[in-house]
Formats: C-alpha cells, sequence, structure tokens
C-alpha cells in the first residue's frame, strides 16, 4: 500500500471492511432487527398511548440510533485479527487512512441502520409531520458520522482489551451523548419552527474534533494494538 | 517526599477548618439564606474539577512527548480527584437546587447535563486503565483517551453561556460581579483549601501509584532459587534417638 494515496489507502481499508461485514452480516442481519425490536418493546413499557408515542417517536429512534447504533460502529468485523494488523503494517498502511476507511465503512452501515429504523419509527410511533423535515436527513447524516469517529476511536483504544465489549459502551456513550442532545434540539426545534443553525453547529464541530483527533492520535494508537 | 506530603496534608486540614470557620461567617443570603452557603463547597469543588481535568490532559500529552512515568500517574491521580470533586459538585449542587429551584435535577439545564457527561466520561477514562494490566499500553491509550475526553470540559464551563437555561451564567469573574464583598472572601479561602485538598489527594494517590508500580515489578520477577536454599534443616539429634 506503500505505492498509493492516503485516500487510495482509505477507501481500500473501506472496501475491505463493507466486504468483510457483507459477508459476515453482524451489522445488517443481527444489530438491525435488534434495533428494531427495542423500538417495538418501548410502547410495550411505557403504555399504548398514541399521543404520548408519537411525541416521545423520534427521541427513541435517536435514542435506540445510538446505543445500537454503537454495536454496529465496534462491531466484532470491524476488528483486524493480530495477523491482519501485522500484514498491513507490513504493507505500510498509514495507520490516518486506516482510521478514515473504517470510519467510513461504519459510517455507511449507520446510515442504513438508520434509514431501516425510520420507518419502522414511523409505523410504529406515527409522530406525525414535522415541518423542515429534509434539515433530518442532515440529523441523520451527521449523527451517524459523529457516532462512526466516537465508535472507531473507542473501539481502537479498546481494542484487544478482556473488557472490551462492556467497557466500548462505557466510553462511546457518554462521549456521543452532545451529539444525541443536539439531534433531539434539532427535531424539537422544528417542531416548534425555532431555528436550528447553533445545534447544527455543534454537531458539525463534535464531526470535525473527533476527525482531527482520531487521524491525529492513529499513529501511537496503532503502535500500542501489536 | 514523605516529609513534604505530611505537611502538605497537615495545610489542607487546618485550610478546610479555616475554610469552614469562614463559612460559618459569611453573611446569610437575602433570599437563599443559609443553603447559599453550600457554594463555598459547590463552586470550589466545580473549578478544581476542571484543574483537575485539565492536569489529566497535561500528563496525558507530557507521557506522550516524554515517556515518563510520573506524567501517566499525574495524569491518572488528577483524573481519580477530578471525579471525586464533580461529584462532589454535582451532589452539592443538587442539594442547592431542590430548597431554590424546586428540584433537584433540571433535564433541561445545560450545566448540569453536560457536567454529569463530563463525569461519566473520566468514569469510562478511568475503567478504561483498571482494564490494561501493561504499564507503557495503558499510559498510551489513556494519555489519547485523555486527551479526548477533555473535550468536554470547555463545553460544561462555557454551556451558561452558550445556553440560557436554569444554572445563572458566570457570575463571579469580571468588574460587574454580582457578589456580595462579605461572600468573596469566604469563597475565595474555601478556593485556596480545596486547592490543597487537591494537592495532597493527587500527591498521595501518585504516591501510591508509585508504590503499585514497584509492587508490579517485585511480582513480575521470576521466581528465583533463594540465596539460602544451601541451609538444610538442623539436625537435632533425631538420628541418635532413632537408635
Amino acid at each position: 500500500m506503500t505505492g498509493m494515496g492516503f485516500w487510495r489507502q482509505a477507501r481500500e481499508i473501506a472496501r475491505k471492511d463493507l466486504m468483510v461485514e457483507g459477508r459476515a452480516g453482524e451489522a445488517m442481519y443481527i444489530t438491525v432487527p435488534f434495533g428494531a425490536v427495542a423500538l417495538m418493546l418501548i410502547p410495550l413499557a411505557i403504555g399504548t398511548d398514541k399521543p404520548l408515542l408519537a411525541r416521545v417517536g423520534p427521541g427513541m429512534f435517536l435514542a435506540v440510533s445510538l446505543l445500537f447504533g454503537m454495536l454496529v460502529a465496534f462491531r466484532q468485523t470491524a476488528t483486524d485479527t493480530q495477523p491482519q494488523r501485522e500484514l498491513l503494517m507490513l504493507l505500510g498502511t498509514d495507520a490516518a487512512a486506516k482510521f478514515v476507511g473504517r470510519s467510513a465503512a461504519s459510517t455507511l452501515l449507520l446510515l442504513i441502520f438508520e434509514l431501516v429504523l425510520i420507518p419502522v419509527t414511523v409505523l410504529l410511533y406515527n409522530p406525525g409531520r414535522i415541518d423542515g423535515w429534509p434539515w433530518l436527513v442532515l440529523v441523520v447524516v451527521l449523527l451517524a458520522t459523529g457516532l462512526s469517529l466516537v465508535g472507531t476511536l473507542a473501539g481502537t483504544v479498546t481494542l484487544g482489551l478482556k473488557t472490551r465489549s462492556t467497557l466500548t459502551p462505557l466510553l462511546v456513550a457518554p462521549l456521543s451523548m452532545p451529539m444525541l442532545l443536539a439531534a433531539g434540539q434539532i427535531v424539537e426545534s422544528l417542531r416548534v419552527e425555532r431555528s436550528i443553525v447553533v445545534w447544527v453547529l455543534l454537531m458539525v464541530a463534535i464531526n470535525l474534533a473527533m476527525s482531527v483527533i482520531g487521524v491525529a492520535t492513529a499513529k501511537p494508537l496503532e503502535e500500542t494494538a501489536t | 517526599m514523605r516529609r513534604s506530603g505530611f505537611a502538605l496534608n497537615i495545610a489542607a486540614v487546618a485550610a478546610i477548618a479555616i475554610g469552614f470557620v469562614s463559612a460559618v461567617g459569611a453573611p446569610s443570603e437575602q433570599t437563599q439564606g443559609d443553603f447559599a452557603r453550600i457554594m463555598f463547597v459547590h463552586v470550589p469543588s466545580a473549578w478544581l474539577a476542571f484543574l483537575a481535568f485539565g492536569l489529566t490532559l497535561a500528563g496525558g500529552v507530557m507521557w506522550l512527548m516524554r515517556k515518563q512515568e510520573r506524567w501517566d500517574r499525574l495524569a491518572a491521580a488528577s483524573a481519580e480527584v477530578g471525579v471525586f470533586f464533580t461529584a462532589l459538585a454535582l451532589l452539592t449542587g443538587m442539594i442547592w437546587g431542590y430548597p431554590v429551584w424546586g428540584t433537584f435535577w433540571d433535564w433541561g439545564d445545560a450545566r448540569m447535563m453536560s457536567t454529569a457527561v463530563m463525569f461519566f466520561v473520566y468514569i469510562g477514562y478511568l475503567a478504561l486503565r483498571r482494564s490494561i494490566p501493561d504499564r507503557a499500553i495503558r499510559a498510551r491509550r489513556s494519555a489519547i483517551l485523555g486527551i479526548v475526553a477533555f473535550v468536554q470540559v470547555p463545553l460544561v464551563y462555557f454551556s451558561v453561556n452558550l445556553f440560557r437555561t436554569l444554572h445563572q451564567g458566570a457570575t463571579f469573574a469580571g468588574p460587574d460581579s454580582p457578589i456580595d464583598e462579605g461572600f468573596v472572601r469566604p469563597l475565595l479561602i474555601n478556593l485556596a483549601a480545596f486547592t490543597l485538598v487537591y494537592a495532597a489527594f493527587t500527591m498521595s494517590r501518585m504516591r501510591i501509584g508509585t508504590i503499585e508500580d514497584e509492587l508490579d515489578d517485585v511480582e513480575a520477577l521470576p521466581d528465583l532459587e533463594l540465596a539460602g536454599s544451601g541451609v538444610t534443616e538442623p539436625n537435632l539429634g533425631r538420628d541418635f534417638a532413632d537408635e
């Protein structure tokens, strides 16, 4: 990979991750139905009050996207084994390109995850029409990107640890809360026709910060993974 | 080192006693009454949480640059003490909030929510440290997480300016501060006292960290034959007694 440019390396890593996921189907065939089941469980827990469900529907979608999206972001199929890591290092793969490629693959999977859950939420909760709903497309994209960046970073930090499966959500959930807050506020602001600029900017700023930190720390983190 | 640590502990205890007396002696607040005295614990706790997490960041960055274990110990100790002070700030804020705001917790308040998030981010930081036995890997990974986690600190600090919610904005800084002079002095005394407590806690935790590392080094040594293994059990005349 030494002959390849940065973006080509990132694209190849993303392609490899998506191919592995396509064969295993861990995110698409396990996590997506799991998320849909979670959306069904909530009305059973809080009661079938239709106005209440319509009110909480968008929030439930965001919460389920965050909690189950985490599972997509640090799925097993995105984890390299020791020989795979050594091979990529011998090929001269740029650690930052690996981070970018892996995050891009996770973003795409998270977008699919969210696109499946949106009609499920609409069918189960009937949240009604929200004016300015095209903005929600931006929210979904920013949420998927942010979550995949945080998830990839946390997945690298906890690589190889015995407590990985329990520790990673503990790291990802609080770091993702500002994004959830901003996304929730955008939905609410659209509902009451308030400005959403500050919240969109907050989501963009978090994504930018996570991208910079992820790229800058990719190399030192890779050194601890071997 | 041990003597200076002892002196710091004594100074911290004395400063807390002075801080307590000054807090009790402060005038009662016009509308909040004696509940306002909780601020003498709440405000210094919040400030020290920021300082502690700032030093966690600094320790992590210095470790990445210098690779000296003392920087990692500083980062770890400061994070632990920072979590303690964050919990104290949250708890005292809730106790004060109930009589003054009428609620322990307000979900819409930016400062409360962001502080709680910061608390859990650093709980995660400490959990990560406990999960990695290798010192060099632990130091490197937690240094990086310390950098990521610090993103929360300015978010918490500026949350009151960014979002106009229940928590009041910055009232202490600036010449137009609405705080009465009789209240400022005990607040500053308590801030100094809590800073000494922070320093004492952090230094003690760093010393414990050093001892833990030394213990790990000893336990990691291979089982060598003891120097005295050539000495056998003394013969107390049993051979003769058997005859």
